[in-house]
């Protein structure tokens, strides 16, 4: 079998989407761990995102997260309308089987995968309009990311709506984690119970470590801190 | 004793014909009746008033063919768990009760009549791989090929699929991924259904996918309506075994 027939089947495109998926979250910790660095002050937060910036290797890194970040949208939407085609009629009634068996795993969480995905998809353009595209203030003959943050979180309305992006994207991974190891078989009868709450407790965790830097700077930037 | 229940009914004439939910009362329903022994009173009635009788599949009626199979209120084969649609009793109803009975709805499972839906995309992926391919000579003796007791259990817990298709009826993307992976899983775990184990996940995936079956989303939905209680750890091992073959091993 060749690779490409392989990665447009059913399996080999959810191998797909979770692979990327994983990868996105693999970026998502080294993005928290960078951004916490605010909290280390103005100087070790614009050092290290000048070293990021100042490197040319960001540039592949970037096409690469970028090249992730698509395949993962584009497989997910492909596969939404091609499930949706494989219903064309419609149930007059519907009730979740959990209902009669809770070993089922669907979840509010489960059933709004693509509706969380696309907000995330979104949000990710506003965000990199906002910082990465956003004002550029100078410090110390380098960009002076640290002001730009102070700035924008300083207003109550970016606040709440960085609190809401993270609580929708702990609600895709909520799911995600999970089932990223079960597409790519990850399966073992005592290992797979605790995998799905350790997937639970990994999206808690980075979701409160990414609600944790609005509030922060917003405190800061009024004085309270 | 006897109850009385309200009925909408999925009425359709044929494959192209447009359909419905049509409302019926059943009265005289004995709570000991199976539901499907409430439907054939229905349709005892239909026949007398010279109308035409519900059409709906079954056979062995003990939980054992695979051939009964409806959407009872929202969930395939009804409330109960680990049970058949033939194996529902009307004392899980009450008296006065309305009940939606649908087919199962899928592109793959097209609706033949009424309740009986075409289940045929199911044999056209056990004829693409779901077999094992040796010259059947005398019956070899059972303890020539040692095969350790839980793996022997493993094989059986998935070779108990009744191909029902309860799994495609309750998935929001009408996928077949649990009978599919049951099938691979039952043949694969053995050693006679080893040697073919690369070829056959292909092969039957690319059927399932050509018949117009969903993909997985993971959410185990079909594990908890499946009679046989087969656990979505078997599609965690198809895609592994998919993953190999993919990559040549």
């Amino acid at each position: 079998m060749r690779l490409q027939q392989a990665s447009a089947s059913s399996i080999g495109s959810k191998i797909l989407v979770a692979l990327t998926g994983l990868a996105l979250f693999v970026f998502l910790i080294g993005h928290l761990a960078g951004n916490l660095l605010f909290l280390a002050g103005p100087e070790a937060f614009n050092q290290y995102a000048h070293a990021l910036i100042g490197n040319p290797l960001v540039y592949v890194a970037e096409v690469g997260l970028l090249s992730v970040f698509l395949l993962h949208v584009a497989k997910t939407v492909a596969g939404v309308l091609a499930n949706r085609s494989a219903r064309p009629t419609a149930y007059a009634t519907r009730r979740w089987a959990k209902a009669k068996n809770p070993r089922s795993r669907k979840s509010l969480a489960s059933t709004t995968m693509i509706v969380t995905g696309v907000f995330t998809a979104l949000f990710v353009a506003t965000h990199l309009a906002t910082f990465k595209f956003g004002t550029v203030y100078e410090a110390a003959g380098i960009r002076d990311l640290y002001r730009l943050q102070l700035e924008i979180f300083s207003a109550p309305g970016y606040v709440v709506f960085y609190l809401v992006a993270m609580g929708v994207i702990l609600f895709h991974l909520w799911h995600g984690l999970s089932s990223a190891a079960q597409s790519l078989g990850v399966d073992h009868p005592q290992w797979t119970p605790r995998l799905l709450v350790l997937g639970r407790v990994l999206s808690v965790a980075i979701a409160g470590g990414f609600f944790l830097i609005p509030i922060y700077t917003f405190l800061l930037s009024r004085g309270v801190l | 004793m006897a109850m009385t229940v309200t009925l909408k009914v999925w009425r359709q004439a044929g494959p192209a014909a447009p359909g419905r939910l049509e409302t019926y009362t059943a009265t005289n329903v004995h709570p000991d009746m199976s539901f499907l022994e409430m439907l054939d009173v229905v349709n005892e009635d239909l026949i007398r008033a010279g109308q035409d009788p519900i059409a709906f599949d079954s056979d062995c009626r003990e939980g054992i063919c695979g051939s009964c199979g409806l959407v009872i209120n929202g969930i395939p084969h009804g409330p109960d768990a680990g049970a058949t649609t033939c194996q529902v009793h009307m004392r899980r109803f009450r008296n006065g009760d309305t009940i939606t009975i649908e087919p199962f709805r899928a592109r793959a499972f097209p609706v033949l009549k009424d309740l009986v839906v075409d289940r045929g995309a199911f044999d056209r992926i056990i004829a693409a791989g779901g077999y094992v391919s040796m010259n059947v000579g005398g019956a070899p003796d059972a303890n020539a090929v040692p095969i350790p007791k839980d793996v022997a259990d493993r094989a059986m817990d998935n070779a108990q699929c009744i191909g029902c298709g309860a799994c495609v009826a309750v998935c929001k993307n009408a996928a077949a991924h649990l009978f599919t992976s049951a099938k691979i899983a039952h043949l694969g775990l053995l050693p006679q259904g080893e040697a073919e184990r690369g070829r056959r996940v292909v092969q039957m995936v690319e059927q399932m996918d050509a018949e117009g079956f969903g993909s997985c989303s993971n959410e185990g939905e079909c594990e908890a309506v499946c009679p046989k209680q087969i656990s979505i750890a078997s599609i965690a091992r198809m895609n592994r075994d998919y993953l190999k073959a993919a990559l040549g091993k």
